[in-house]
């Protein structure tokens, strides 16, 4: 073997490990060095060890957009996931005419810009001039939910928004999950004398598993990670009440200039998110095989 | 020779990737060469397009401008308002090419407050702003340690706006004297006709700015003048339980956006016939959004707490500061001292952009009290603003003004829906705004 065909494999796999390295491990290793610093962005940053994270767990605003984090997650695994996938299956119906069509529909609310949207879900949900509560009142003679500025109602708008924006977009994906699995499976459960519910759960579902898997690992990165939304909508309030932990990391780094603290919250994020995705990779068995 | 194993080569690789790095934070750095005279193409970041204008006409006005050493020029880079700031320091960090002179909103500067960054980006203004001592105004938010490092463009004076037709027609008198009779007023009209005399914002943390308007007009402040929190006051009770009470009575609106499509919504269709905001809300607030309602509108100095304060407050701001060590920072501190300081460069603003002259005495002068407004119905609007001008309340803040707002909101949205009382409450807000700073 000579010098230079020992070297060509390397030369071929380097961009990705210099790239890899440059835009990811460092940036890594410097988020979780500044962590464990005071620096506002100019000047040395000055080594105060473990006080950030300190600091953090006696931050009520910190406990605040965990919650809600972690509330915004478990309504995205147990409302959006299976709206989605009803969804799909209401789709996949045999003789269901305009497929494409309404695949284009559920697909749109991805594409819009969240600043539209935000904008619209304002006007929507607004206490005052909204059309829901215009609705409520036509329909039931009571208007009087203030949807963004109460702090529970905010975060369920949080949600509605999430719900809105993401079940079309996973309901795409289920659904190309859905149009792979074979006829002749439903036939034979159908000939075994399966009803509909039977043949969801024992012949859908685990024919589903490795997308379901997917959507649902993705689903949970992206939740946990969630700031456009409470951002756009809400800013975060009325108060804190809707503050998600990436919102907190924008705040503290961008509004409050201290991004030491803002760093050692991205570092908890991280972890957080880490252990969340791999026990979910775990429980949905991602990369396993089917066997 | 002897093949490369793949650890040696993934080692080998990451110190060429190490390489990369540094060598990217390395450049030569030449020295400042200071441009005394001659062109001067002064390089600004601003958030607004009204600055960007002013400044680029000023730059050719020879009254303001003439008999500098200078030729100036502006050359605008429009930035978001915490754009400014975080791309100075970002430029600064890595090294990049800074401008001359930066917008710099009043809640941003508080950024620049921390660690020394205004210090050590901006020029020290302290000489050109005492050569007006008391007479310039607002040089507080934009203070560090004494040392003032950027000029206000507007005064922002807080009046109330309202609608002079429909005050006549609910038999509201236009001269009530103070808030509590204002209430009461505003109680009546809301149980009678759905009308509201004021407005509580109540999104994010903008509830803070609506209280804070409140608390300087009732002779209260977030910090005092050594940036200490100073907002548990009696002052800020009085304040939180005048906007609870409006609230409950009906008197105030509680909405979302103030700038939003439901305020406007509001003052469209005659709800909100009042309201206290500063002079800017004339042209962002009522001129963009009810134009149909010009000369049915009048501005007049805010009621009184019958408790002592001020008959005027203050919201928003933007102060331009001159970045330090560049070779035009001479020639940016004698553009803005003539554009921002001088009489003619005042009054150049205001025609410009609406923006109120900080030279207080200029608020007696006939170049000002002449001046009608055709939206307010021809009324004399310096007479209103030259009383506020002089009872104007100071603002301080503080580089945790940002924790500030966001450990407030909650608590005083609480006490505006009369969850809790306010003494409660404010004291719940400094509780939380101490474990958040960790001072």
């Amino acid at each position: 073997m000579t010098s230079r065909t020992r070297w060509t494999p390397y030369v071929f796999i380097s961009p990705f490990f210099i790239l890899f390295f440059v835009f990811m491990i460092v940036p890594v290793g410097a988020g979780a060095y500044l962590s464990l610093t005071e620096w506002a962005g100019l000047g040395t940053p000055e080594f105060i060890g473990l006080d950030n994270y300190r600091r953090l767990m006696d931050d009520p605003v910190f406990g605040i957009s965990l919650f809600n984090t972690g509330f915004y997650t478990l309504c995205a695994l147990l409302i959006v996931f299976p709206a989605a996938l009803l969804m799909a299956v209401a789709l996949n119906a045999r003789g269901l005419k305009l497929r494409d069509f309404f695949r284009m529909i559920y697909f749109m609310p991805v594409v819009l810009s969240p600043i539209i949207i935000a904008l619209i879900f304002g006007l929507i949900f607004d206490g005052e001039y909204g059309l829901f509560n215009a609705i409520l009142q036509a329909l039931f003679g009571y208007a009087g939910i203030n949807w963004l500025t109460d702090p529970l109602w905010a975060r369920v708008v949080v949600v509605i928004l999430v719900l809105w924006r993401w079940t079309g977009f996973l309901t795409i994906f289920f659904l190309a999950g859905l149009q792979g699995i074979p006829r002749e499976l439903y036939e034979s459960a159908e000939i075994d004398g399966a009803g509909p519910l039977r043949r969801f759960f024992s012949v859908t579902m685990p024919q589903l598993r490795p997308v379901t898997a997917f959507i649902a690992v993705t689903m949970l990165f992206n939740t946990a990670q969630i700031f456009e939304e409470p951002f756009l909508l809400t800013e975060g309030g009325p108060g804190q009440s809707t503050v998600s932990i990436a919102m907190f990391i924008y705040r503290a780094g961008f509004e409050q200039q201290e991004l030491g603290y803002a760093a050692a919250a991205g570092v908890m994020m991280f972890i957080i998110v880490f252990v969340l995705g791999l026990a979910a990779a775990r429980v949905f068995g991602v990369g396993r095989s089917n066997q | 020779m002897k093949p490369m194993s793949r650890r040696r080569a993934l080692q080998t690789m990451g110190l060429a990737g190490l390489g990369v790095v540094g060598l990217t934070g390395c450049r030569f750095v030449g020295e400042t060469q200071t441009v005394t005279s001659g062109q001067a193409p002064i390089e600004m970041w601003t958030h607004d397009p009204g600055y960007a204008e002013f400044f680029t006409q000023a730059a050719a006005d020879e009254e303001l401008v003439g008999g500098s050493p200078w030729d100036f020029d502006v050359n605008v880079t429009s930035v978001s308002a915490d754009g400014v700031v975080t791309r100075l320091i970002t430029q600064a960090v890595a090294r990049r090419p800074l401008p001359d002179m930066a917008g710099l909103e009043i809640d941003q500067f508080a950024r620049m407050l921390r660690s020394g960054i205004a210090e050590n980006l901006l020029v020290d203004l302290t000489s050109l702003a005492d050569q007006h001592g008391e007479n310039l105004l607002r040089t507080e938010a934009y203070s560090s340690e004494g040392r003032v490092f950027a000029i206000e463009s507007d005064n922002c004076i807080s009046v109330m706006w309202y609608r002079q037709d429909l005050f006549e027609e609910l038999g509201i008198p236009e001269d009530v004297e103070t808030w509590e009779e204002m209430l009461e007023i505003g109680a009546e009209v809301a149980a009678d006709g759905g009308y509201a005399i004021g407005m509580v914002s109540n999104s994010g943390t903008a509830v803070v700015q609506s209280f804070g308007q409140m608390l300087l007009q009732r002779g209260g402040s977030f910090y005092d003048a050594e940036g200490q929190l100073s907002v548990v006051s009696e002052e800020a009770v009085d304040a939180l339980e005048m906007m609870a009470e409006g609230v409950r009575s009906g008197a105030f609106l509680s909405m979302g956006d103030p700038y939003g499509g439901a305020t406007a919504a509001a003052l469209g269709d005659d709800r909100l016939i009042a309201i206290v905001m500063p002079n800017w809300y004339e042209a962002y607030g009522l001129q963009a959004n009810v134009p149909e309602q010009e000369g049915l509108w009048r501005a007049r100095t805010i009621p009184r707490f019958s408790g002592g304060g001020h008959i005027a407050s203050t919201i928003g701001g933007t102060a331009f500061g001159v970045v330090a060590d560049q070779p035009l920072s001479d020639a940016a501190v004698d553009f803005l001292d003539r554009t921002y300081l001088s009489p003619e460069g005042q009054l150049a603003r205001y025609h410009a952009g609406g923006y109120l002259p900080t030279l207080v005495d200029l608020y007696q002068t006939n170049e000002f009290l002449s001046i009608e407004s055709e939206f307010l119905g021809g009324q004399r609007i310096f007479e209103v603003y030259g009383p506020a001008a002089e009872d104007l309340p100071p603002y301080y803040q503080s580089e945790n003004s940002p924790q500030m707002r966001e450990a407030f909101a909650g608590p005083l949205l609480n006490a505006i829906h009369g969850n809790v009382a306010p003494e409660d409450a404010l004291q719940a807000a400094a509780d939380s705004y101490h474990r958040q700073v960790d001072e």
